[in-house]
């Protein structure tokens, strides 16, 4: 077929394997609840919210870099979003325009070329954007003449920035790369192993609590499971950075393997401090976009720098 | 490491948005509302252009806008005729307090289903207010919002729109919010809305349209109980009447 034959390999695969998955996982799900009924309630919606999440992933890709980075964009500004509206940061007007802002220049930085070399994305001042929100965010309480509970609002603006805008847009910046298809499916794929792993070891092993006080429903058992499968996961799915020599693969195992469920731990325990279950009820059957994005805000970073320090990210 | 106790108030507090967790439904008809950046575009947009419209088709005419004590909160009382007066009203306010300025919509009326709450809710910013049941929660609501400056409640004392173009009486629901209270209440005459829109017509015709704002008063000496409220209401009344005579 003339469509297919027209997609990147990589892309192809990540779809079709996506696609199955979807299809296997709908029909056990209507065998469980139909034939042998089972209660399925809560799992459909889960399920529901992935038919409905999963095209948009792929059709943003598929459009190309400008659409991924705007799609991640956006994620990235309803993510602080719901992050602001847990803490109650979202009152507060000028906090939240300034991070806004913030984020709106990450993108146009990531869309737009390098002054100096060329290159897709202005590296520099992408790494250099912290500088100056964090500047300009500790400058408020001065323009608005407001001091009392204000350094309050300027932690959260600045956490808020640095971890939903700048780190998560990490991911959008690789979106510059000529492997731009290998590197985010791989990403948004293994961290979506990686939670499932945990859940089915910690199911099966899982006896010990992990770290009770942030999250009680994940254990040791579950938690080295996941890293057992992240950790061979780049080796499976090779041909998805073929450049990457040993040591990538397994630092790429290992970032997601442990930082997916470190990025998972952050997010949990911020809840527990905020005492709220989800952080928003935008996806039905998954919680909030930072309930999904926990893991990936924490790994797209750390996998940028990686891949940047052994091959740099073009 | 010794842990010391954190002098009071300096603690930081999380306040939450109440409607996290509530349905698009539920976030509409809910009050008060939590600031949403998309509804205050939406809400702004819209004040735009219905005051171009008033302005342009209506020509719309506002005397006495200086009187509006903008910053402190207040209450507006006018005469009700028709859907125009919400909108012409809202339009005397200066477009900063634009998201500040809450007209009282009857709740059975306004809120009623998905698209119109949602235009009660977004558009008009309107506080659902149960005239049948539960009357005096929602009276607890409107002193609740009157406690922060520069908040503007809009009020119809009659309660509903006149058929006859003729001042109704006043309900004395609006004595509970003014008797010794320093809020100010503005008593204010629209012309023309009866003809422009009476109740039951669908389509504006171009009449024009004509806002006269009195001097604000103060019911702070009155004590509350129900004679108070029953000298508010009609005072507010011969104001509104007089207005409407004069002018």
């Amino acid at each position: 077929m003339p469509f297919l034959d027209s997609l990147d390999p990589v892309f192809l695969f990540y779809a079709s394997i996506t696609g199955g998955v979807l299809a296997v996982a709908g029909l056990i799900l209507l065998i469980l609840g139909r034939v042998m009924g089972r209660d399925v309630a809560a799992v459909w919606d889960t399920y529901r919210g992935w038919i409905f999440m999963a095209p948009l992933i792929f059709g943003a890709v598929w459009l190309g870099r400008e659409a991924t980075i705007l799609g991640l964009g956006i994620l990235s500004i309803l993510g602080f979003r719901e992050f602001a509206r847990a803490t109650g940061l979202h009152r507060h007007w000028w906090y939240m325009g300034a991070v806004y802002l913030g984020i709106a220049a990450l993108c146009l930085l990531e869309v737009m070329e390098d002054p100096r070399t060329g290159m897709d994305g202005w590296y520099g001042m992408f790494m250099a954007t912290p500088v100056f929100m964090i500047a300009l965010l500790v400058t408020l309480p001065v323009l608005l003449n407001k001091a009392e509970g204000q350094l309050q609002l300027v932690s959260l603006s600045i956490v808020g920035f640095i971890y939903m805008g700048w780190m998560f847009g990490h991911m959008a910046f690789l979106a510059n790369s000529n492997n731009f298809f290998g590197y985010i499916l791989y990403l948004v794929f293994a961290v979506q192993i990686n939670d499932v792993a945990a859940f089915i070891f910690g199911r099966a092993f899982g006896r010990r609590k992990l770290r009770s006080n942030v999250s009680p429903n994940k254990t040791v058992g579950g938690s080295l499971g996941a890293v057992a499968v992240s950790m061979a996961l780049p080796w499976l799915l090779h041909f998805s950075f073929p450049h990457f020599g040993w040591i990538e693969l397994v630092l790429t195992g290992l970032i997601v393997g442990v930082g997916g469920q470190l990025g998972d731990l952050t997010i949990s325990a911020i809840k527990r401090d905020l005492g709220v279950k989800d952080m928003g009820s935008l996806i039905p059957g998954h919680g909030g976009i930072l309930d999904r994005l926990d893991s990936l805000i924490f790994v797209a970073p750390l996998f940028f720098h990686t891949v940047r320090w052994f091959h740099d990210i073009y | 490491m010794t842990s010391t106790e954190m002098p009071e108030g300096s603690a930081w507090t999380y306040e939450p948005a109440a409607d996290r967790d509530q349905r698009l439904s539920e976030l509409l008809q809910g009050f008060p509302r939590e600031p949403h950046l998309w509804m205050y575009a939406l809400r702004t947009a819209a004040a735009l252009i219905i005051r171009a419209w008033l302005r342009l088709y209506h020509r719309y005419e506002i005397i006495g806008a200086e009187r509006l004590p903008i910053g402190s909160s207040f209450i507006l009382v006018a005469n009700h005729q028709s859907h125009l007066d919400a909108p012409c009203l809202v339009s005397s306010i200066p477009l900063r307090y634009l998201h500040r300025a809450f007209p009282a919509a009857a709740a059975d009326y306004f809120f009623k289903g998905l698209p119109s709450s949602a235009f009660s809710s977004i558009v008009v910013n309107g506080l659902p207010f149960r005239r049948k049941a539960r009357g005096a929660a929602s009276l607890v609501l409107c002193r609740e919002l009157l406690r922060n400056d520069g908040n503007i409640l809009i009020i119809f004392p009659e309660g509903t729109r006149s058929t006859s173009g003729e001042l109704g009486t006043f309900r004395p629901g609006i004595g509970h919010l003014a008797a010794g209270s320093e809020v100010q209440v503005i008593p204010c005459y629209l012309r023309g809305a009866h003809r422009a829109l009476p109740k039951g017509a669908a389509v504006p015709r171009p009449r024009k349209l004509t806002l006269c704002i009195g001097e604000p008063r103060s019911y702070a000496a009155l004590p509350p109980g129900k004679d108070s409220y029953n000298r508010i209401a009609a005072d507010l009344e011969a104001a509104v009447r007089k207005l409407g005579t004069d002018t």
